[in-house]
């Protein structure tokens, strides 16, 4: 307790800081941002998981109970049951890690031609490719759903197949942007060497760049998940069967079908999947997101 | 933060190299060999231009066509600007407008500083910190509609927590969502609950990278704190605050998730009526594309302006 | 501009001789209109079924899991309906409710809906827009639809355009006042009197949440979002008389003195008496939510309500009772149907046919087999659907009354009271999306402009009239 540790020097110097006085206010500070913190953040699910244990009436009661009466831990298997959460949780991995998969392939192979093949056009394409960062993704949601209606030329409709999902997010031109810089900061020695070595285009990129491209990688690939695990109004419009929806969307097309208390255990159950995964991966997680907006 | 670490640029190149190979060996090949490349490359291209090509390039010009056409029976004619005339005279065009600035506005003043702030005092404290950073990106871990529709609940008048909590503690109860006084505002707080996470990390980062020498002079020149924050934190993260600035601007001017689940998205008296629901309700509800797709122009002026004013603005301060 | 190319549209179509709808979709080379398709099928488009043959059809409106008896039901009568026809796949689509506006324009813009889908029965126009319905008038009459003769006419004319069928009825509504005959009985109001006027309405609300509202028990509840506050102001307007467009479809009409009366009640009930709860219903479910639970004396409905409160929210139904709508001049009439897929194959029509008419226009069948709903725990008894007229008519409430489970009493007013009923307005959905927004500005602002609500509604509808023609 005595010594502040030695880390990078802030607006406040360690040595100020243990000077009495300032250890007092330091720790006062410090007990009530952790006890803040705890009650603003923690707060809501205890709230929501404690929800999900009270009857139908005390959820509605007025005032609150802080602990549930009589917990129903039957609130949990109705909503596991009614509500089909499984099969939720599993078309949003099917649609977040699949898109995860398409965006890989296809946007680290496009970085990687205009950054080290450098095709004829390949500046104008990135070019287009960028242009579109300044389209705001709510104004095209119109068109690109008449789009994925009818595809041009192929005249498909992809409503309701994962593939109305997954295409459209490797249309990511902030993916291409992050990729080909960190391509281009990749010597050029090292490819020359790969070539004289005889190795073609598809192999230096498998053995030499994607190693060395492991952080960047790290950040699209967290990115291209968080974006499928948030988004909303697109999944609403291009899965409207029910068996198909994602958990946003069908958590809360079923709400209205189920008394709030099941609800709440279901909201529960909902978070926990990704809670679990970032309570375990929370290190990389954190230090890929910082890396990638810093960056970025 | 160890994942930022970029391979240096080639700049500095190893002597004894032979670094003008790639270039030698074209000029010996000839032509059909920088054609085999150019096949080469563009194979590795062809996925993602495919897929531009479909969902964005295409719709982007299909954005425009549409705002001037309508379909009737499966009929399709060019109506000139009847559609950009229709949803500039809906009674709510510049309700949505408002609406929409008001929630940027709120989301800047909470959901723009709050975080800056807290960055600053997760900064300063030397414990605890793995754990308060983790609890502040908790939320940003849940999915949307478990964040929102746990807060609807807390929201509720009647039976709600938050007026309990304030009953508690002696203080005026609200209306919350069901006012159009403070629909919006509610729906600012939970859409800032949900994603501060992410922007106070982001901020963090910046902060730690903030030279120590320079408080350090700040604090021979016996500067107190809010001028050390000003003088020195302010600036040397304003990069990083300029571009969230212009990027949460964009975000929030597109909202709707948060309005549509928590307040159905028009709310008491249209209150929350967001530029992009009115889009949505132009094309869902009242079927007619082709005005969504002429309001959808609107927003895009309207955010290519704040982009342009962004970059002209960076452009002079530099 | 538009007026030319539709009317260009109309004598393609009569030269061709072929539906409007079929013609608006003409650009899709792979379909064919219905006349082609049922003189190359082996038997013609009027005779029923043939049960050998094999065929797969998407049904849309399975009851969702959370309604545990009628789905059950509805997987019993697949199966019953599969040993008659055991060539016939039907793939259940579950949705809850079965249409939400939004996603239905989506789904009808993107051909997602299933081969026999479900519709509100103001859906016809935005449907035929869509050229997304077949013309079933070939294939519906006494042979494959056998009590056709007594399906009421008015609900038959709801489904046509141009005297074209477009879709079967499954069910129809009057509107009228739901109450909880337990809250009033216990607020000392006498159940069997329920209001009838909206100022009865008011005192009642009043005389509840003085009683009650100590329990968390309010009076009345109203609609303010998700459409249903359109349709909620439409049938009480109805109730007092007033119409909500013009015989020309083109203008609105609603913005009169009945409004103005409807609205101040409702607002002097929010705000002076206090006998609404503070959270308007949203979407829907709220209010059919606050009435399973307990926790309001009335609002206005149509009585499909209560076989969803009962399953849904375990409410008694003994204690349920329905009165006519306040005001009793006219009342909403409305219902929902199947219409068939365009470009669906004419055995797929068929097999959609030979379904609707075993599990919905068959008394002593599906939603009529009363041994079940009784066995079940259904409510027996409830006025709806009520299109059946003569011998069917006479059928189904003799099977009716011989497994009622609900006290009739409870219904007898809303039973005996003939009101009028009078159909939605055109592009109804539309209006009652502007319409939601007066509904909220009443139930949520304690200041608002009654007036100035109304004539911007007003305006705001004529000008989504006008851009529909």
């Amino acid at each position: 307790m005595a010594a502040f540790t030695q880390q990078n020097r802030t607006l406040i110097s360690s040595a100020t800081l243990s000077r009495p006085r300032a250890k007092f206010v330091y720790w006062t500070v410090l007990t009530l941002v952790v006890a803040v913190f705890t009650l603003v953040f923690l707060g809501p699910l205890y709230w929501m998981v404690t929800g999900g244990f009270k009857s139908a009436q005390e959820v509605l009661a007025n005032p609150p109970t802080l602990f549930p009466k009589h917990p129903k831990a039957s609130n949990y298997s109705d909503a596991w049951s009614e509500l089909k959460i499984a099969r939720l949780l599993f078309n949003t991995f099917y649609y977040a890690f699949g898109a995860l998969l398409f965006q890989l392939v296809f946007d680290v192979a496009a970085a990687y031609a205009i950054s080290k093949l450098r095709p004829v056009l390949g500046n104008l394409i990135l070019g287009m490719m960028l242009a579109t960062l300044m389209i705001p993704a709510a104004v095209l949601i119109v068109p690109q759903y008449m789009t994925v209606l009818d595809i041009p030329l192929l005249h498909v409709n992809l409503i309701g197949t994962p593939w109305a999902i997954w295409l459209p997010t490797v249309a990511n031109g902030f993916n291409i942007f992050l990729l080909k810089r960190f391509f281009d900061s990749i010597p050029e020695d090292l490819m020359a060497a790969a070539k004289i070595d005889g190795a073609g285009p598809l192999r230096t990129l498998w053995s030499i760049v994607l190693p060395m491209s492991r952080p960047i990688l790290g950040v699209v690939s967290i990115f291209a998940v968080v974006n499928v695990w948030k988004d909303f109004l697109w999944p609403m419009l291009v899965e409207p069967d029910p068996k198909n929806q994602p958990i946003n969307i069908g958590i809360n097309s079923l709400s209205q079908g189920v008394p709030q208390n099941v609800l709440i255990a279901a909201l529960a159950i909902s978070a926990v999947p990704t809670l679990l995964i970032f309570l375990l991966f929370q290190r990389n997680i954190m230090s890929g997101l910082t890396a990638g907006s810093l960056k970025g | 933060m160890a994942a930022t670490t970029v391979p240096e640029k080639s700049s500095r190149r190893h002597a004894g190299r032979p670094v003008g190979q790639p270039d030698g060996t074209q000029h010996r090949s000839g032509l059909s060999r920088k054609v085999r490349s150019n096949i080469q490359a563009y194979g590795f291209l062809i996925g993602a231009i495919v897929c531009f090509g479909f969902f964005s390039w295409y719709p982007m010009v299909r954005e425009f066509i549409m705002s001037f056409q309508r379909t009737k029976r499966g009929v399709t004619t060019w109506v000139g600007f009847d559609n950009l005339k229709q949803v500039y005279h809906d009674p709510y065009f510049w309700t949505a407008w408002r609406n929409t600035l008001q929630f940027t506005v709120y989301a800047l003043i909470i959901g723009f500083i709050v975080p800056f702030f807290v960055a600053i005092l997760l900064n300063e404290l030397r414990h605890a910190q793995a754990y308060l950073r983790i609890l502040v990106y908790l939320p940003v871990m849940l999915p949307p509609v478990a964040g929102v529709l746990l807060f609807k609940y807390f929201y509720n008048p009647e039976y709600g927590l938050f007026n309990h909590i304030l009953k508690t503690l002696h203080l005026p109860t609200s209306q919350w969502l069901d006012s159009s006084h403070t629909a919006m505002i509610s729906v600012v707080i939970a859409a800032t609950w949900m994603s501060m996470g992410s922007a106070t990390l982001i901020y963090l980062a910046a902060l730690q990278n903030i030279p120590g020498e320079l408080y350090e002079a700040a604090d021979l020149d016996g500067a107190g704190l809010f001028s050390k924050i000003w003088h020195v934190t302010i600036p040397q993260t304003r990069m990083v605050l300029s571009l969230m600035l212009l990027l949460q601007i964009v975000a929030t001017m597109q909202e709707f998730t948060n309005v549509y689940l928590l307040t159905g998205g028009n709310g008491p008296e249209n209150s929350t009526t967001t530029v992009v629901y009115m889009v949505y309700q132009y094309a869902f509800r009242y079927n007619n594309f082709g005005s969504a797709a002429a309001l959808g122009l609107f927003l895009l002026l309207v955010l290519a302006g704040f982009s342009g004013l962004y970059s002209r603005l960076s452009r002079n301060s530099d | 501009m538009s007026r030319i190319g539709y009317r260009r549209l109309v004598a393609v179509a009569l030269v061709a001789g072929i539906g409007l709808a079929s013609a608006a979709c003409s650009s899709d080379d792979k379909k064919d209109d219905p006349g082609t398709k049922s003189s190359s099928s082996s038997s013609s488009a009027g005779t029923p079924l043939d049960p050998k043959t094999k065929v797969s059809i998407t049904v849309d409106c399975e009851p969702p899991t959370t309604k545990k008896a009628e789905r059950q039901q509805w997987i019993d009568d697949v199966a019953e309906f599969n040993k008659t026809y055991p060539n016939v796949t039907i793939n259940s689509k579950d949705a809850f409710p079965c249409e939400d506006p939004a996603k239905f324009t989506a789904q009808l813009q993107g051909s997602s809906q299933a081969d026999t889908f479900y519709t509100y029965m103001t859906d016809l126009q935005q449907v035929l827009d869509a050229g997304q319905a077949e013309d079933i008038s070939a294939y519906v009459n006494d042979k494959t639809v056998p009590n056709l003769k007594d399906i009421d006419p008015n609900v038959l004319n709801v489904l046509k355009d141009g005297g074209k069928l477009y879709g079967l009825p499954t069910s129809n509504y009057e509107m009228g006042l739901i109450y909880n005959r337990k809250i009033f009985a216990d607020a000392g109001l006498d159940p069997n009197k329920p209001p009838t006027t909206w100022d009865e309405v008011r005192q009642d609300a009043k005389v509840i949440q003085d009683k009650l509202g100590s329990k968390g028990i309010h009076g009345f509840i109203e609609n303010a979002g998700g459409n249903q506050g359109g349709w909620h102001f439409t049938s009480e307007l109805y109730g007092l008389g007033g119409t909500m467009v013009d015989d020309s479809g083109k203008k609105a009409t609603f913005n009169d003195d009945n409004a103005k009366t409807l609205l101040t009640t409702l607002h002097d009930m929010r705000w002076t008496d206090n006998s609404m709860p503070a959270t308007p219903g949203k979407e829907w479910g709220d209010v059919q939510k606050a009435m399973g639970t307990g926790q309001v004396g009335m609002y206005v409905g149509a009585p499909d309500d209560i076989p969803l409160v009962v399953q849904q929210y375990k409410a008694d139904y003994k204690n349920l009772g329905m009165a006519p709508i306040p005001g009793g001049k006219t009342s909403l009439f409305g219902g929902n149907d199947y219409m068939f897929k365009k470009g669906s194959s004419p055995d797929q029509i068929k097999a959609g046919i030979a379904w609707i008419n075993f599990k919905f226009l068959t008394p002593g069948k599906g939603q009529f087999n009363y041994t079940r709903n009784k066995t079940d725990g259904l409510p027996v008894g409830l006025p709806e659907p009520f299109f059946f007229t003569g011998a069917s008519k006479d059928k189904d409430n003799q099977l009716k009354a011989a497994s009622a489970t609900i006290p009739v009493d409870n219904f007898k007013t809303y039973v005996d009271t003939q009101v009028p009923v009078k159909p939605e307005p055109p592009n109804a959905q539309k209006i009652y999306t502007v319409l939601d927004t007066v509904m909220s500005g009443v139930l949520t602002n304690k200041g608002a402009d009654i007036d100035k609500l109304l004539s911007t509604a007003e305006s705001q509808v004529n000008s989504l009239l006008a851009a529909s023609q």
